[in-house]
C-alpha cells in the first residue's frame, strides 16, 4: 500500500499537471466575455459583466452554419469514399491469395505515405487539382482521402489479418460471392476498428488547415479551421471575435472528444505505436 | 479458392486506393522536386535552372535563420517530452480516485485544431494582451517580463512550448501504454532487493520501455516538421522573417510570395532534413542496443 503522504503528494501533482493543462481553455472563455477595451488595457481583470457580444459580432460577421456545413459534407464525402476504397484494398491485402512478396510491396508502398510532412505536397495538390479542374472544396476531397490511405491500411489490414480464414472458407463453401462475403460477414466484424478510423479521420478534416488555406479562396466554402483564423486582419485585430469565434468550434470538438474519447485515444495512438 | 484469387477480383480491390494514392501522395513529391529546379511565378511556363535554387539557399539569410529556429524547436521539444512527458507519465500511471479524468483532460489540447491551439496562446503570451505579461506585473516581477512571442529571441522556445502543451497528453498516453507492460514481478523484485526509486527508473523502466521511447522521439521529430498554424498565429513568422521555421517559410515564400520554384526547393530540403534526422536517430539508437547487447 502506499503512505498517505506519498498519495497526498501524487494527488497534488496529478491536479497541479491537469490545472495548468485545462487553464488556457479556462482563461479563453473568460475572455470571450470581456471587451476589446477590457482585453487590450487590462489583461488580467475578471469581466465586468457577463455580455455576449463577442459572440452576437462573431455570428453577424461570419456564417457558421455554413462553415459547420462546409466541414462536415466535406468530411462525410471524403470519409465514405476513403472508407470504400481502403477497406476493399485492405481486405485483398490482408485475406485475398496472391504472391507474397507483391502483397508486401504493395503494403510497404501504402504505408510509406505516414511518414510523408503533408507540407511538401501542398503546392504540387493545388496543381494537380488545378489540372483535373477540382476547385475550394472539391479541391480539398481528393488530398484529404489520399492523406487517410495510409493509416486506414494500417489499422484495417492489421485487424482484417487478425480475423479467422476459416470464416472465408465457410462463406466459400455456403456458395456466398465475394460481395456477399466483404458485404455481410467481414464488414459487421470490423465495426470497431471502422469507428477508429472514422472518428480519427473526422477530427483530422475538422482541424485541418493547411490544405484548407491553399484551396480555398471564396468565403462561402470556408471549412471551420478557416472560419478561425478569418478575424485575424492584416490591419487589426478584433480579439474578442477571435476568442468567441475559436470557442465555437472548440466546444463542440470537445463534447466530440469526451463521446468518443476511447475510439479517438486508440486511434491517435494505434497510428503511432505501430507505424 | 476461386474468387479468394481471382487476379481480375484483386486488381479490382486494390486499383481504386493505389490510383488515388500514387496521384495525390507520391507523384506530388516528384512534381515538388521537379518545381524545386525551376523558376516559376505561376504564370506561363516554368522555367528550368539546374540547381540555381538549391544554390541560393546557402546564401539565403532566413534559410539558415529558419535552420536555426527549426533546430531549437526540435532540441526543446525533445528535452520536454521525451524527459518531462516521462515523468508526467510516471505520476499518472497510478490508480488513484479521477486519474482518467485528469488524463482525459491533459490529453484534450491534442484533440483541437493546431490553428486554435495558436489562437489561445496569443492571449497567454502575447507582451501586451497576454496573462504571462500581466501575472508577472502584478506579482511585482516586472523585470522578468519578456516579449515571449514576436521579438526578436524567443518566440521559437515560446512556439516549442506551445507544442509541448500540445502533445504532453498525447506522448504521456504512449508513455503510460509502455509501462503497463513492464511485467509486475520485475519491478516487485527491485523492490524487494531494494532498489531506490531513481535506481529503479534508471536502471529498470528506462532500458525496459526502449522501444516505447524510440516511438516517441521519432514522434516528436517527425511532429516538429509538422508545426505550422502555431507559428502562423502567434508570430505569422515575423518579425521580419525572425522566428519563421523551415516549414512556415516554404510556406509563405511559395505561397505568399509566389516563388514557386525556390518555395519547392525548400519544401524539398525540409523533408530531406526531417527523413535524414529520424534516420540518423535511429541509427543512433540501433548503436546503442548492440553496445548494450
Amino acid at each position: 500500500m502506499m503512505s498517505r503522504r506519498k498519495r497526498m503528494l501524487m494527488y497534488f501533482g496529478m491536479i497541479a499537471v491537469t490545472v495548468i493543462t485545462v487553464f488556457p481553455f479556462l482563461w479563453m472563455i473568460i475572455l470571450s466575455f470581456k471587451t476589446n477595451s477590457e482585453i487590450m488595457l487590462s489583461p488580467l481583470s475578471m469581466p465586468d459583466s457577463i455580455n455576449f457580444d463577442n459572440y452576437v459580432h462573431a455570428l453577424d460577421t461570419l456564417n457558421y452554419r455554413q462553415l459547420y456545413l462546409n466541414t462536415f459534407t466535406i468530411c462525410m464525402v471524403s470519409i465514405v469514399a476513403e472508407l470504400v476504397i481502403t477497406f476493399l484494398s485492405s481486405f485483398v491485402l490482408a485475406r485475398m491469395d496472391f504472391g507474397k512478396h507483391l502483397k508486401q510491396l504493395i503494403y510497404g508502398y501504402l504505408i510509406l505515405g505516414l511518414s510523408i510532412s503533408p507540407f511538401i505536397l501542398l503546392f504540387p495538390v493545388y496543381k494537380i487539382n488545378l489540372l483535373l479542374g477540382l476547385k475550394e472544396k472539391y479541391g480539398l476531397i481528393m488530398p484529404y482521402i489520399a492523406t487517410s490511405i495510409s493509416f486506414n491500411t494500417l489499422l484495417l489490414v492489421g485487424y482484417l489479418k487478425a480475423l479467422p480464414r476459416e470464416i472465408d472458407e465457410a462463406a466459400l463453401v455456403d456458395g456466398c460471392t465475394l460481395w456477399q462475403l466483404i458485404g455481410r460477414v467481414i464488414l459487421p466484424m470490423t465495426k470497431p476498428v471502422i469507428a477508429t478510423v472514422v472518428i480519427f479521420n473526422v477530427l483530422y478534416i475538422w482541424n485541418e488547415y493547411p490544405f484548407a488555406s491553399v484551396m480555398l479562396r471564396d468565403i462561402g466554402s470556408y471549412t471551420l479551421s478557416m472560419g478561425a483564423s478569418f478575424f485575424k486582419g492584416k490591419f487589426s485585430v478584433d480579439y474578442g471575435a477571435i476568442i468567441a469565434s475559436s470557442i465555437m468550434i472548440i466546444i463542440p470538438e470537445l463534447v466530440f472528444y469526451g463521446l468518443f474519447q476511447k475510439n479517438i485515444v486508440d486511434g491517435m495512438t494505434a497510428g503511432a505505436v505501430k507505424g | 479458392m476461386h474468387w479468394l484469387s481471382k487476379k481480375r477480383y484483386i486488381a479490382g480491390l486494390l486499383l481504386p486506393t493505389l490510383v488515388v494514392y500514387t496521384l495525390y501522395i507520391i507523384a506530388p513529391i516528384f512534381i515538388a522536386l521537379y518545381y524545386s529546379f525551376t523558376r516559376y511565378s505561376g504564370i506561363g511556363m516554368a522555367k528550368f535552372v539546374g540547381l540555381t535554387n538549391y544554390q541560393r539557399l546557402f546564401s539565403d539569410t532566413t534559410f539558415w535563420i529558419s535552420v536555426r529556429n527549426t533546430v531549437i524547436i526540435l532540441l526543446v521539444d525533445f528535452l520536454l517530452l521525451l524527459v518531462a512527458a516521462f515523468l508526467v507519465a510516471m505520476l499518472l500511471n497510478n490508480s488513484l480516485k479521477y486519474n482518467g479524468l485528469c488524463k482525459a483532460l491533459i490529453f484534450s489540447p491534442a484533440i483541437i485544431a493546431p490553428i486554435i491551439v495558436g489562437i489561445i496562446w496569443v492571449y497567454i503570451l502575447d507582451p501586451e494582451v497576454g496573462v504571462l505579461n500581466g501575472i508577472l506585473d502584478a506579482i511585482g516581477l516586472t523585470g522578468m517580463k519578456q516579449q515571449w512571442i514576436g521579438g526578436k529571441t524567443l518566440s521559437p522556445y515560446s512556439i516549442a512550448v506551445i507544442y509541448f502543451w500540445q502533445q504532453l497528453g498525447y506522448i504521456v498516453t504512449i508513455y503510460i501504454a509502455g509501462l503497463k507492460m513492464l511485467p509486475e514481478e520485475v519491478l516487485e523484485a527491485a523492490r524487494v532487493d531494494g532498489a531506490s526509486p531513481v535506481q529503479k527508473v534508471l536502471y529498470i523502466i528506462i532500458p525496459m520501455i526502449r522501444t516505447t521511447i524510440s516511438t516517441v522521439a521519432v514522434l516528436i521529430i517527425t511532429g516538429v516538421f509538422k508545426i505550422f498554424e502555431i507559428v502562423q498565429q502567434t508570430t505569422g513568422g515575423g518579425p521580419n522573417h525572425m522566428s519563421e521555421t523551415l516549414v512556415t517559410y516554404s510556406y509563405s515564400t511559395t505561397f505568399t510570395n509566389g516563388e514557386y520554384g525556390y518555395g519547392m526547393s525548400l519544401a524539398t530540403i525540409t523533408f530531406v532534413f526531417s527523413i535524414i534526422i529520424v534516420g540518423l536517430y535511429q541509427v543512433a539508437a540501433r548503436r546503442g542496443e548492440e553496445k548494450e547487447g
